[in-house]
């Protein structure tokens, strides 16, 4: 099983195309939105910079979006061509595939967090404790984990040519209910309520916690859990399943 | 216990039945060909065999388990037809892996040199011509000890000289007691390697036995002559041991399961043959004759069943 996962990781390192838009999309989204805001503007009745506060989001949404669609397209193809079938026909367990599939996933996102926050501290001069960015890169990476695995699930369920638009989908309702696009804080209560229980918003809080100087909530950590073990579950199970001709 | 049981095993696709009410049983160290039209079942049988589908009635059981459990033990090795490969790996790694993963593995430069593709193994997998593609999937399919090996048309896309070869080392694989099922198209592979030759058609089981057998039951001998002037078939027909008959103009083929007293029975009737030959079937021919009378069966069985709804 550990060769398969570093096997994963090597082939995801050598598809250097995919790498390239997938490390640096977020940077670049980020450069994008922040461009026109004033680095000092603080957010509404919080001491947090605008910039700071997309920072964070943007680092978290490429994350999102590099294991997310990154995944789901990638395993529908191999399902397609017929390589999961012959993988079936191995000893390896439903969770070994599962395993790989995000570790090959967590390989794309730290580099692409990585940049974002250089580009916060050196292009927009946001100002953090040592501690704040050491955590806010371990949050939003071990997070991008739940996406990873929710990108293997719809690897399975999709044929290569829908993976693309289901994960997008998926993707903007969680980035849009997470806050990730805009300020949370402008959402109605009882959206933010509900958005609470979402993965998109829990993770997107845990980064955000961390930046107005608090430790990760317990509520939201939960929620990544369960969220982690229903999409990992569902991925092993339906890798097990799949009975369809692939 | 037998090696593999398929017990009442049926299984259909919306309204295509692919199984029908299917049994067999293979034993430990039997070369078993699974012979059949396209869309004859041979890939279902063997989707079911290795868990890849699941059967809607009957049971399917590998070495007295569920093929998964047999699979995860180990015991099971497969080649399959449209098997895609990992890509963005060398052959190396991707045997390694396969190495890797089997409970009871064999060295990787073991499986490369028995495969044969030693030479290539430091290649990407997406950079390989067919041959080798195939050459990699056997080295998949025997990367550890298994007692049966299971190939989907396994010689699909290579030359005579790669096909020769790759029996070749199937032949070790068999020398070693292992228990092989190979699904082909090519007749002449399962007359010359396979001890036992099952024949689907139409999802059903219709013959089970021998190359000889099978080569016997569908006439084992063509008897050819030409007649002058008009042919009595029917006087043909009743001849002695004859299972077929074909008339084209003045020639005539018999398909005899004694030739020497069909041939005897010729003469008896005052006729005097020219050009007479007398040949042994190949399974090709047996092979169309049993499917062609399993097809003729099947569709007098559909009409009787017919004019019995038209009279109600």
């Amino acid at each position: 099983m550990n060769t398969l996962v570093r096997l994963e990781i090597v082939r995801t390192l050598r598809n250097r195309k995919f790498m390239f838009f997938s490390v640096l999309y977020p940077g670049m989204l980020f450069l994008l939105i922040t461009a026109g805001t004033d680095k000092s503007k603080k957010l509404d009745g919080a001491n947090l910079t605008y910039v700071a506060y997309y920072m964070v989001a943007m680092a978290a949404l490429g994350a999102m979006t590099a294991v997310l669609m990154g995944n789901a397209e990638r395993i529908a193809r191999e399902r397609e061509k017929g390589w999961v079938r012959q993988l079936r026909l191995t000893a390896l367990p439903g969770r070994g595939y599962v395993t790989a599939k995000i570790a090959s996933a967590a390989t794309v996102s730290l580099p692409s967090i990585v940049i974002v926050l250089v580009l916060g501290a050196a292009v927009k001069g946001v100002r953090l404790d040592a501690w704040q960015w050491a955590a806010i890169l371990l949050c939003t990476w071990a997070g991008s984990m739940v996406f990873a695995a929710l990108g293997v699930a719809i690897g399975y369920v999709a044929t290569a040519d829908v993976a693309r638009p289901i994960s997008m989908l998926c993707y903007f309702a969680m980035a849009a209910l997470g806050g990730l696009w805009a300020p949370f804080t402008a959402y109605p209560d009882w959206l933010q309520t509900l958005a609470g229980y979402t993965p998109g918003r829990a993770y997107a809080a845990l980064g955000q916690a961390v930046e107005f100087g608090d430790a990760p909530h317990g509520k939201d950590v939960g929620v990544l859990v369960c969220y982690l073990a229903l999409f990992a579950g569902t991925a092993a199970w339906l890798y097990r399943k799949d009975t369809r001709k692939a | 216990m037998p090696v593999v049981g398929f017990t009442g095993v049926s299984k259909s696709y919306g309204e295509v039945r692919a199984l029908a009410d299917l049994s067999l049983e293979l034993h430990p160290g039997e070369t078993v060909a699974l012979l059949g039209p396209n869309g004859a079942g041979k890939s279902t049988a063997l989707d079911l065999l290795l868990g890849l589908k699941n059967a809607d009635r009957g049971a399917v059981r590998v070495f007295g388990r569920t093929p998964e459990q047999a699979i995860a033990e180990g015991r099971v090795g497969a080649m399959l037809q449209s098997g895609g490969l990992m890509e963005e790996v060398t052959v190396r790694e991707l045997v390694g892996l396969a190495c890797d993963l089997h409970p009871r593995a064999y060295p990787v430069d073991q499986v490369l040199a028995a495969a044969g593709i030693t030479d290539i193994g430091a290649r990407m997998v997406d950079k390989l011509s067919g041959g080798q593609e195939q050459r990699v999937r056997f080295a998949l399919a025997t990367a550890g000890a298994n007692d049966l090996i299971v190939l989907d048309e396994p010689t699909v896309g290579m030359d005579v000289s790669a096909r020769q070869a790759f029996w070749a080392t199937m032949r070790g694989q068999v020398e070693e007691g292992r228990t092989v099922l190979f699904a082909t198209h090519y007749l002449e592979e399962a007359d010359a390697i396979a001890d036992r030759v099952l024949v689907l058609h139409q999802g059903r089981l219709i013959a089970d036995g021998t190359a000889a057998e099978i080569k016997a039951r569908a006439g084992a001998r063509r008897i050819t002559f030409d007649l002058e002037g008009t042919v009595d078939e029917a006087a043909l027909r009743a001849l002695p041991h004859v299972v077929g008959l074909e008339v084209t103009g003045p020639t005539v083929r018999i398909r005899s399961d004694d030739a020497d007293a069909t041939t005897y029975a010729v003469y008896g009737l005052g006729l005097y043959p020219r050009n007479l030959e007398v040949a042994g079937l190949g399974l090709e021919q047996a092979f169309l004759a049993i499917t062609d009378a399993a097809t003729a069966a099947g569709a007098s069985a559909a009409g009787a069943a017919d004019d019995e709804a038209g009279k109600r």
